[in-house]
């Protein structure tokens, strides 16, 4: 876009006149012809004049463009000449080549990963499945075995060091010593932890070598999958865990409708993780759910589940460390484990903070404190540096979990519980909601899972007003992102479940329920007539 | 439009840019994908046409951001060509520069460049000729700034191109409060086409030379390469031919042919020349002499005559050879019938890449992002190799059409137009799928699904086309039947009449200068149908408002009233690569269907529609009438969207088009039986339903079966007297029947009544507020005499083959006291009069008449009174009882003396 100046003279009535118009070109918006009506009508210009007027104009834009352009090309020549920016540019023509045309960038050889993927994708889909299954659920049981293991060694430990401490302590003054209840308890301590170790090791022992015979028979099963695989023949009986839920089918959009299905489930959210032992004539077999996740696992339809936690990056305390324990009951066959995903998001997690603190700094120069302060000690800023903002969230893939393949750790501060000042749709884990919604869209995670409340548990201070101010907030936020974002990301229809505490009350969940149909308004069910 | 001779369809796929995170996400509005971005940039490729070009055909967008492009596709391409060392022979060479530059000239005279030459998309069609490909590319992409991948192949790349570096958005803004337009910036202006002329001038080099530039040099040499010409004093082709040890071989060459080349190679753009500089060079003057002047075929509203290049060819008398070769009769058809056709047969396009290996994606787990921030930017995602670009094209095969169409009668392929005085339809007999007429009975959703019956429409409708207006009511006459969607946008024109100089029209109205009602269309439009990835895009949002603010400038009587909008978006769609056709659409069809709607004040003429909407409401469902009336629930807390927007708002345009196509042949009265229909399929939900919960069910409209809303109406309309939907508001009638001309008088509905001379016997505007206060139609007397065939029969063909009898049956209840009737009533009319007919519960008292008025339940009722109110009170009491099709004699009996049809009834009744 440049401005310029087009000066057109004609004669009227034996008269020479100038017309000065100003342009800016290229022409945005308008033809040359309309501009050409408008400068005759604007101006009263005779008719007649219309077809010089719109010949100068023509060739007028065509000169004027040809001598933007050609002085845009030699400035660029120039700046090249004055030998500023050669570097720069071989490299950012070479990166866009080699990193987004296929001719020329490097072959990708097939990295063990994408190829197992492959190959368990489509031995799930045939009728190895069962084999697979079971074969999954026996090293669970292995692993699920140590654990109990490990929890009772634990337990004996920490029962007799406790029955240790007491009789020293009562013997304080007679046989021991402050001192040598000091050292009675470090030696507890050393035991615990050494206890801790081995059963840690040997357990992730269990668990290479579990991966690691999964995967080498998986890659045999399918080099002979000619062969017939042995088959197992037990019916399976859905034993439902006792979940309050109700569903919903809506559909949303103004003109054009898209169904989505809705489910309100009052239930422990780690109930979507955690595989409850179903036994069947004293067998114990997976459960029903399993197969489902396991099918899905590489497919395009992926189920999601949001777990609100705080803004540390491990799994110490509350609600991750159970997260964590359902995860190490059986081994991942597919994915890294639990603590090494975190270390990878660690990485991720430091570039974003540096990008969020870059973009505090250009757009604010009142930060200069938060500087200083990031120059103290090392350990400190790698904290620092890993510390999350509520909205924040790191996502972590499972193929162990009994109804999830994603789990999104969305950070949630104390606000959130806060009972006396309300928040609003502007809040960051709202949000923060919002983000999850787009990545469920970019990776066709098709059903997520959602704390309808932002808590998974419920106080004595959350009163049913609260919750119910609450729920709607939620609800019609994940409407409005919904139909936001289906607008753009192709009308594909979604399941989204709104997960209450399994401890709020029956009525209260009715009249959730009452709000989920109001707020989507059900649908009208199609009346067949003939 | 040209056919499409022996082109292949080529696809081929790329994947837009996505947005990392969204840099105006303080004001929650989303960015528009690039992808949506592309897609509105795309249309008006395919108005480009030349033979040195391929056509674009289609742009199909996926998820996740891929695209995938359907063009005019040729198997042989110079890249394999320059290796025959073809291309020392000077004439040969010549011939390739003339007809590049032919195809170049063209794109510049349209404003756009190719950005993209490579011998890879340097095709030759069958007969040899230089076609040239992806040229679309660089201007859909928005120079680039869409994609992630830079476009054009690197070694042919000119100097300055390299030097200002990639195309980066630097700035994205979209206004807060309306959400209006994004504004972005871009790192430097697009290219201009003298980049082109360099692309031109190495590949003319390798052409000559027999072999590519710089084959074993890597990626970075070759960048270093080409910038070190801009450093250099020495000419650029001086250091190419040195480094190919080709200085001798070129000075072989001709003079011409070497400053040819010379000159394409110059290093300052501003001494390049253009491509139609070089166009006049003499080295051409041979092959331009040879040249046939193109003309870009038929246009449906030219202001140039047609007949002006026409020259009739000789007729050869055809040998047996000949017949031999003219067996492919499909390959006359435009390569865009070929495509749709194709698609009805079973073409599937991501099933022909996926087969091709071309969209192996990873799967979604394993790419997922590991870490997003509270501002959504995300980091840790595996990146897809399928995203990247891949050039290559997947031929389409046409295998599975041609086998679907290798039955039709070659004679089906040009289908004789002249008027047939027997039959109705003009539907070609096909010996494969037996009767045509069978498959045009079928729901429409299955018609539009059949290639074989979508092949006859189409090319009986664009022969049809051809001759318009000549063919008019024909065009009419077919439209009853179906409209295909392959030109459903000509022929919703033709409906609705459009004449003339369109784009003269619309190009002399000014759409820039800003008015007052600017700011709402800018509210409206990111509003409006934003489902429609063509209407949500930038580039719709602009031809949106252009037309919007044409109409509401050159209809300075009418102000802008929201819904306008919505009536513009199926217009628009269906002509988005010609606005002016899409205003003259529009214009065309306010008028028609919405005269005085507009208005700054419209309170009187939305009343007067909505009065004359119950009383229809009334008149075919009196029991859904009475309920509603009961609860309060008026037309006016629900209708008045629907009429202002002749539904427009309340249906996806898919669902649109169905009913528009069937509206288009109505008058102005036939959307009102639209909205009994749509209220007739919600009619068991209605009736148990209370207020609040009819509020809340129209409050976002449900889904209505819109074939079945259809037929509906059409049943309704003609089971309606035409004076019952009179308005004083509607349009009248023009002043020179011209339309009596055009549109045959079949049959008792095809006239507009209130296109109809005004006599004493007609209906004259009744004012509003005894409207609102009656609940029954009136009917006119002219309507009475012809109804009931008092005056001889008259035509009684129906406007829809569906119905058996083409005008509803009458039963006249005369309502004044014995004595009256008894001294002259009309004739078949019988006596109930109103003082003795009721009992004091409002009942009938049984009586013979009431038993023969039971007997005719079905029939409209026509209920005929003095000049006072009794007549209204007895329809309305019919109406409370629950009959259907009651109606009020307007003016009364009275008003029939003048005829003479009043007699005396015989003593049996």
């Amino acid at each position: 876009m440049f401005k310029t100046e087009f000066v057109y003279e004609f004669v009227v009535a034996q008269q020479q006149c100038t017309l000065r118009v100003p342009l800016s070109l290229p022409l945005q918006g308008q033809t040359i012809g309309e501009l050409a009506s408008r400068l005759t009508s604007m101006h009263k210009l005779p008719c007649y004049l219309q077809t010089d007027l719109l010949q100068k104009l023509k060739s007028f834009t065509e000169h004027e463009i040809r001598q933007f352009e050609d002085a845009e090309g030699e400035a660029a020549l120039e700046r090249l000449r004055n030998g500023v920016e050669e570097g720069a540019l071989v490299a950012e023509w070479t990166n866009a080549y080699s990193q987004e045309v296929i001719e020329c960038a490097k072959q990708e050889s097939i990295s063990n990963d994408v190829m197992f993927s492959e190959i368990y994708h489509c031995l799930i889909h045939s009728p190895a499945l069962e084999a697979l299954l079971n074969l999954e659920h026996t090293y669970a049981i292995a692993v699920s075995d140590v654990i109990a293991r490990r929890d009772q060694d634990l337990l004996h430990l920490e029962q007799r060091q406790e029955s240790e401490m007491e009789e020293a302590v009562k013997r304080l003054g007679e046989t021991y010593t402050d001192e040598q209840i000091n050292l009675l308890a470090q030696r507890h301590f050393e035991n615990t932890q050494m206890i801790e170790s081995k059963w840690a090791s040997e357990l992730s022992t269990l668990r290479d070598t579990q991966k690691r015979e999964y995967r080498d028979w998986v890659m045999d099963l399918h080099e002979d999958s000619e062969e017939a695989v042995p088959k197992l023949n037990d019916s399976l009986t859905a034993e439902q865990s006792p979940r309050r839920e109700e569903s919903f089918t809506v559909h949303l959009g103004a003109q054009l409708k898209t169904m989505h299905n809705l489910r309100l489930v009052s239930a422990d959210v780690l109930s979507f993780c955690r595989h409850k032992t179903h036994v069947i004539e004293g067998v114990t077999v997976p459960q029903p759910q399993r197969l489902q996740t396991a099918i899905s696992l590489y497919s395009n339809s992926l189920c999601g589940l949001i777990l609100l936690v705080d803004n540390r990056l491990n799994s110490y305390t509350g609600i991750k460390r159970d997260f964590a324990g359902v995860c190490e009951q059986s081994t991942d066959f597919h994915f890294p484990d639990l603590e090494l995903q975190f270390q990878s998001m660690e990485e991720s997690v430091m570039r974003g903070n540096e990008k969020r603190a870059q973009q505090r700094l250009t757009s604010s120069t009142e930060d200069a404190d938060s500087l200083q302060s990031g120059a103290s000690s090392g350990s400190e800023r790698d904290d620092r540096a890993l510390r999350l903002n509520p909205g924040d969230f790191y996502t972590s893939r499972h193929s162990n979990l009994s109804e999830a393949h994603v789990v999104f750790h969305l950070v949630a501060d104390d606000s959130v519980r806060s009972l006396v000042s309300d928040i609003s749709s502007r809040h960051p884990v709202i949000m923060g909601i919002r983000n999850v919604l787009k990545a469920c869209f970019r990776y066709d995670v098709h059903t997520l899972t959602l704390p309808l409340l932002l808590v998974h548990e419920m106080s004595e201070e959350m009163t049913i007003p609260w919750c119910m101010k609450r729920a709607e907030l939620v609800l019609k936020c994940v409407k409005g992102f919904m139909m936001e974002l289906a607008t753009y990301s192709g009308q594909g229809s979604r399941t989204v479940q709104f997960l209450v505490p399994n401890t709020l009350s029956a009525d209260t969940f009715a009249s959730i329920s009452a709000m989920v149909s109001s707020i989507f308004r059900m649908s009208n069910p199609v009346i067949a007539k003939s | 439009m040209a056919s499409i001779g022996d082109a292949e369809l080529g696809v081929s796929t790329f994947c837009a840019a996505s947005h990392q995170s969204e840099k105006c996400g303080a004001n929650g509005l989303p960015l528009t994908p690039n992808s949506i971005r592309i897609l509105g940039r795309f249309p008006v490729l395919k108005t480009l046409s030349h033979p040195r070009l391929c056509k674009y055909v289609d742009l199909v967008r996926e998820k996740h951001e891929r695209l995938i492009v359907v063009t005019e596709f040729y198997k042989t391409n110079l890249a394999a060509a320059l290796r025959t060392s073809k291309y020392s022979d000077t004439s040969c060479l010549t011939t390739l520069a003339f007809e590049i530059l032919s195809g170049l000239a063209y794109l510049n005279s349209r404003g756009f460049i190719h950005r993209n030459l490579s011998p890879q998309n340097i095709l030759f069609d069958t007969k040899g000729f230089v076609k040239l490909a992806n040229y679309g590319m660089y201007y859909m992409t928005d120079s680039g700034a869409d994609v992630s991948f830079p476009i054009g192949l690197l070694k042919y790349m000119s100097p300055e191109v390299l030097a200002q570096g990639r195309v980066r958005v630097t700035s994205i803004d979209r206004e807060y409060a309306t959400g209006w337009k994004e504004t972005r910036q871009l790192s430097h202006a697009p290219s201009s086409c003298k980049t082109d002329v360099w692309s031109l001038g190495i590949m003319l080099l390798e052409a000559f030379l027999g072999s590519p530039l710089w084959p074993n040099l890597t990626l970075q040499q070759i960048i270093h390469k080409i910038l070190a010409f801009a450093k250099s004093k020495v000419d650029p082709i001086v250091l190419i031919l040195s480094d190919h040890h080709g200085e001798e071989k070129f000075a072989l060459l001709p003079n011409e042919i070497q400053s040819l080349i010379s000159t394409c190679l110059t290093l300052s753009p501003k001494q390049r020349p253009m491509p139609i500089d070089l166009l006049s060079s003499s080295v051409f003057n041979a092959l331009k002499s040879k040249e046939i002047p193109y003309s870009n075929g038929f246009s449906m509203f030219s202001t140039n005559l047609r007949c002006q290049d026409l020259e009739i060819p000789e007729y050869v008398e055809g040998t047996e050879e000949d017949h031999a070769k003219e067996e492919d009769l499909l390959s006359e058809r435009s390569i865009h019938e070929v495509y749709y056709l194709w698609r009805l047969a079973g073409g599937d396009l991501v099933g022909a890449l996926t087969k091709a290996g071309l969209v192996r994606t990873r799967p979604p787990i394993t790419k997922i992002a590991n870490f997003t921030l509270d501002d959504g930017e995300f980091f840790g995602e595996g990146r897809d190799r399928s995203t990247l670009l891949d050039c290559t094209v997947v031929i389409l095969s046409q295998d599975q059409l041609r086998q679907r169409l290798k039955h039709v009668e070659p004679a089906a392929f040009y289908p004789l137009l002249e008027e047939e005085k027997n039959t109705a339809l003009h539907l070609p007999i096909s010996p494969s799928s037996g009767d045509l007429t069978d498959t045009s009975k079928l729901p429409l959703v299955i018609k539009e699904r059949d290639v074989e019956y979508q092949f006859h429409r189409a090319i009986l409708y664009e022969r049809l086309l051809k001759a318009y207006p000549y063919k008019r009511h024909h065009i009419w006459k077919e439209a009853r039947t179906d409209i295909p969607p392959f030109v459903r946008a000509e022929i919703w024109a033709a409906l609705l009449e459009v004449e003339g100089d369109i784009q003269g029209t619309y190009d002399a109205i000014d759409k820039e200068t800003p008015t007052a009602t600017d700011r709402q269309i800018e509210v409206d439009i990111p509003r409006c149908h934003q489902y429609c990835e063509l209407l949500s895009s930038p580039e719709g949002h602009e031809k949106f408002k252009r037309v919007l603010k044409a109409w509401v400038v050159s209809h300075p009587e009418y102000v802008y009233w929201q819904g306008l909008d919505s009536l513009c978006a199926p217009f628009l769609y269906l002509n988005f690569n010609n606005e002016a056709l899409a205003y003259a659409c529009f214009k065309a069809f306010i008028p028609k269907y919405l005269h005085k709607l507009f208005l700054k004040d419209n309170s009187k003429v939305i009343q007067e529609y909505l009065a004359v909407f119950s009383h229809l409401i009334a008149f075919h469902d009196a029991p859904l009438s009475n309920h509603l009336n009961t609860i309060g629930f008026i037309p006016d807390l629900y209708a008045i969207p629907w009429f202002l927007t002749m539904f427009a708002h309340a249906f996806p345009l898919h669902k649109l088009f169905h009913l528009w196509d069937t509206l288009l042949l109505g008058n102005s009265s036939f959307p009102l039986c639209i909205g009994v229909a749509i209220l007739y399929q919600l009619r068991d939900q209605l009736l148990s339903f209370g207020f609040n919960e009819c509020i809340l069910l129209f409050s976002d409209m449900p889904e209505i079966d819109i074939e079945r809303c259809v037929q509906d109406s059409i049943r309704i309309f003609c089971l309606t007297p035409k004076s019952a939907t009179y308005r004083q508001h509607a349009k009248p009638s023009k002043r020179e029947q011209k339309d009596s001309s055009s549109k045959p008088d079949v049959s008792y509905y095809s006239k507009d009544y209130n296109h109809q001379p005004l006599t004493d016997l007609s209906m004259h505007p009744v004012p509003l507020e005894d409207l609102r206060a009656q609940k029954c139609p009136f009917i006119s007397a002219e309507d009475l005499i012809q109804l009931g065939e008092l005056m001889g029969s008259s035509l009684t063909k129906s406007p829809t083959k569906k119905s058996a009898s083409g005008k509803p049956l009458i039963i006249i209840l005369d309502i004044r006291p014995t004595e009256d009737y008894l001294r002259g009533c009309v004739p078949g009319s019988i006596n109930i009069p109103f003082d003795t007919a009721f009992n004091s519960d409002g009942d009938f008292l049984p009586s013979p008449a009431v038993t023969k008025l039971n007997v005719h339940k079905t029939q409209v009722k026509v209920v005929v009174g003095s000049r006072d109110r009794s007549a209204i009170k007895f329809a309305e009491s019919l109406l409370r009882l629950g009959y259907n099709r009651a109606c009020v004699l307007y003016k009364g009996v009275d008003v029939l003396r003048p005829t003479g049809i009043l007699t005396v009834p015989t003593p049996d009744l």
